[in-house]
């Protein structure tokens, strides 16, 4: 029936642990600067939600123990390159939270998932920080050095494979002649995807929306597929790369930017999951969690509204 | 058989279970006050007067009013006075209560029904009774029991209702298991006023002792009792109709309109005592339960008495209460313990003092409509309901909620839902009231302009019609001197004529 969790920060806590397996598989692959990244997320969100509170003469303490800005900013630490300068995710969370949540009117009044909105921000300001990944595991002292801009990123760094992908598909190579796969990316998804199940076990989350998103994944990719198996990717490697399971079931499910009703649920995650698609395909990012879903946020008040449950005897 | 459940709903286990569910009879207490209005319908008129001797049973208020019961004396002794006393009401208002003191005998008047081959009665001298006998609903809701059964046709089923309604109350469930009996009978009584083919006793399938106690005595083939999972809000009359029958009642709609009635146990039990005795409803059984208790239990004790009188003998222990009338859920704080028993007080909370969970913003989980039993939007309405766009929160149904208070009780912000949502509905009603009155002030204001307009033209019309008239009439004057002085003229030429002749 409901869930497991009383209050508002149990709930937004239980989810940042749920965040630890796939944040454990990149710490695996890709070493120390994920967790840094998280670290320098949270710290960032703290004082600047504090800050915030403080000029808008708001009470700080009741704020940021919901765990929402946390949560927002532990959720744009993964979704940026591990070797980010620290001044990306400083930017990001900084403009999350002020642009996202507190400008609206603070938690519960934003209709724009903020994480996503801080992504957005850096994907369009700073392409180049935003799109160089960590090609190998750096240890503690290699990942300081990266990020706080000690060393040049270029000896350690490579593009995502769906990076790769595109830009070889730009190139004239065909499908069947690249490499798709990508044991960490797999691993990494396979650890959200875990995460997320133990949400919907422990009622955090419904199945709704990421059901739904992973469907509308399939549906789309699949068409393309049979339409073209030469330049359009096969399903799986769509579901295993990039941020596919962490959207689906993380970001995707914020419930403040998220339709609120069943089936308002189900028509919003598929339709994020079509978008994903689309503009990883069509698109000239070649990642599309963040502007599906902020593009979907737009049109929650429309969804929730033509979607209400039928009311007893009505 | 179970046609289907509803969905929503929260299960909600006992929060202070006992052993074995008793009846302890409460000793006669030494004053009981009375007030005069009654849940539903006029204040009524007291009958006595100061230093009166009454009897148990005794009518000392009533209305005119055919819709309304009368008052009975729940103890013998003396009327000591007639005024303003704090009744049992959310609002803490004073009303008028008799007041009587106790001479400690118990006196009874003397009463006298059908009997208990009740059969023989018709249906009219039944619900004469049940009218007489002052039975009112006893579930929470005090509506008058007979105004419920007079003018039924077209009834099919008849349900009754033996869940308890909230969580932690335990008054039906000890009614069933001590006096099974009384309501088979009951069920017949009401079978035999409704015309109805069947009955149907629902029970929670948690008290199984109740069951089984009503099995044995129950040896009607038109009665059948069966079980219902225990959620709570399950015992709403809307609810239970379709978890029992399959049959969703439009919203707007009563039970009659399907062809169902529904009464609850203990309202059974005291038709059966009214009809077969005419004996005077002037006791009721009252759970006494909550953290500040040591042993709950339930009391079978006179209306009246204070609720004090029945907590003190529940061992309550020596923290400082807040004191709660019905249930948990949709029951009422109270600021004292010095208050009446009335015929809906169901149960008293006693409970510890608690820091209450601060109020946190809504974060849209969700987790409210999946508990909401009728599928409303809680959130949604909340949004609507906070900002005071009333209207909005209409087109999701605000109306519809029942105001049960599963949401809040799942809701992970603590967010007072249900109290939005009722003080919303008044808003929305007294904005639409006084639309209705700018309405009819617009109208009556517009009648007036048309009416002053329409005697104005009215008025134009008929002038402009006497003036044609008197024109009409003028120019027949005109006619008229014409031809009196071609007349004239004629006379003269004559005269002339004559005259040079
Ligand atoms: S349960 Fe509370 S926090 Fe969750 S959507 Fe409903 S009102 Fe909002
Ligand atoms: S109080 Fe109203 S909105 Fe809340 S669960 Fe009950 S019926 Fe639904």
């Amino acid at each position: 029936m409901h869930s497991n969790a009383h209050n508002t920060n149990q709930i937004m806590r239980q989810v940042v642990y749920a965040l630890a397996l796939g944040v454990g598989a990149a710490y695996y692959f890709f070493g120390w600067g994920i967790i840094l990244q998280i670290a320098l997320a949270m710290v960032t969100a703290i004082v600047v939600e504090s800050v915030f509170l403080s000029l808008r003469k708001l009470p700080v303490k009741p704020a940021i123990s919901d765990g929402s800005a946390i949560l927002s900013a532990t959720l744009l630490a993964i979704s940026i390159p591990s070797i980010a300068p620290w001044w990306i995710v400083v930017l990001g969370v900084a403009f999350a939270i002020i642009f996202g949540k507190q400008l609206y009117g603070g938690l519960g009044n934003n209709p724009f998932n903020p994480a996503m909105l801080g992504y957005a921000f850096l994907l369009i300001s700073y392409p180049l920080q935003m799109t160089t990944w960590a090609g190998e595991f750096l240890n503690l002292s290699q990942a300081i050095d990266v990020i706080f801009n000690l060393t040049s990123v270029d000896a350690l760094s490579g593009a995502t494979q769906l990076d790769e992908v595109k830009t070889q598909l730009a190139l004239g190579k065909i499908v069947s002649e690249l490499d798709v796969h990508s044991i960490s990316q797999a691993w990494i998804n396979v650890g959200f995807l875990l995460g997320g199940l133990y949400l919907i076990v422990r009622k955090i989350i419904t199945w709704h929306i990421p059901v739904a998103f992973i469907a509308g994944m399939v549906f789309i990719s699949s068409m393309l597929y049979f339409i073209n198996d030469q330049i359009y990717l096969p399903i799986q490697s769509h579901l295993m790369l990039g941020a596919t399971m962490l959207g689906a079931f993380f970001i995707a499910t914020d419930p403040v930017s998220a339709s609120t009703t069943p089936k308002g649920r189900l028509i919003y995650g598929f339709l994020i999951g079509v978008l994903v698609i689309v503009i990883r395909v069509f698109g000239g990012y070649p990642e599309g969690v963040a502007f599906a879903v902020l593009l979907m946020n737009i049109t929650v008040p429309l969804i929730d509204y033509y979607t209400q449950p039928k009311v007893f005897g009505k | 058989m179970l046609r289907q459940s509803f969905s929503g709903g929260v299960v909600i286990p006992n929060p202070h279970p006992v052993e074995t569910v008793e009846i302890i009879s409460a000793p006669l207490p030494d004053k009981v006050v009375l007030p005069l209005q009654q849940r539903i319908g006029d204040e009524a008129i007291p009958c006595v007067k100061v230093g009166d001797k009454v009897l148990t049973g005794q009518v000392i208020a009533k209305t005119e009013d055919h819709f309304c019961v009368p008052i009975h004396a729940s103890i013998s002794g003396k009327v000591v006075s007639i005024d303003e006393q704090i009744i049992p009401h959310k609002s803490g208002l004073k009303s008028k209560c008799i007041i009587i003191e106790s001479d400690g005998k118990d006196q009874w008047v003397k009463y006298k029904g059908c009997g208990t081959d009740f059969l023989h009665c018709d249906r009219a001298t039944m619900i004469e009774y049940i009218r007489s006998s002052g039975i009112v609903g006893l579930g929470g809701a005090g509506f008058p029991a007979h105004a419920k059964l007079e003018g039924i046709q077209d009834c099919h089923t008849l349900i009754i209702n033996g869940t308890e309604c909230e969580p932690g109350i335990m008054c039906d469930d000890a009614l069933m298991q001590h006096h099974p009996q009384e309501i088979i009978r009951g069920v017949e009584i009401l079978l035999h006023i409704c015309g109805a083919q069947r009955a149907i006793i629902a029970v929670e399938d948690d008290k199984q002792e109740a069951l089984n106690s009503l099995l044995m005595y129950c040896h009607n083939d038109r009665i059948s009792i069966e079980q219902i999972p225990t959620k709570y809000t399950s015992g709403a009359e809307k609810l239970l109709i379709k978890m029992l029958l399959g049959i969703e009642i439009p919203s707007g709609r009563f039970a009659i309109d399907v062809g169902v009635v529904c009464q609850n146990v203990a309202t059974t039990k005291a038709i059966f005592d009214a009809v077969v005795d005419n004996k005077p409803l002037i006791s009721r059984i009252v759970t006494v339960t909550g953290s500040g208790i040591e042993s709950p239990n339930n009391y079978e004790v006179r209306l009246g008495a204070s609720f004090e009188h029945i907590v003190s003998m529940s061992n309550p222990n020596t923290n400082q209460h807040a004191i709660r009338m019905g249930g948990m859920m949709m029951g009422v704080d109270v600021e004292t313990i010095h208050l009446p028993i009335c015929k809906i007080t169901n149960c008293i909370f006693v409970n510890n003092i608690e820091v209450k969970f601060s109020t946190q913003e809504c974060i849209r989980c969700g987790q409210c409509n999946q508990a909401c039993p009728v599928d409303l939007l809680p959130q949604q309405l909340y949004w609507h309901a906070k900002s005071g766009n009333t209207d909005k929160a209409m087109d999701y149904n605000l109306a519809d909620c029942i105001e049960c208070r599963c949401c809040d009780y799942v809701c992970p912000s603590h967010i007072p839902l249900a109290e939005y949502f009722s003080f919303a509905k008044a808003l929305h009603r007294k904005t639409t009231e006084d639309q209705y009155r700018t309405d009819i002030a617009r109208e009556r204001f517009e009648f007036r302009e048309y009416r002053l307009d329409r005697n104005k033209r009215e008025r134009a019309e008929m002038m402009a019609a006497k003036k044609k008239e008197l024109k009409k009439k003028m120019a027949n004057d005109k006619t008229q001197k014409d031809k009196i002085a071609a007349a004239m003229a004629r006379i003269k030429k004559t005269k002339k004529a004559s005259d040079d002749a």
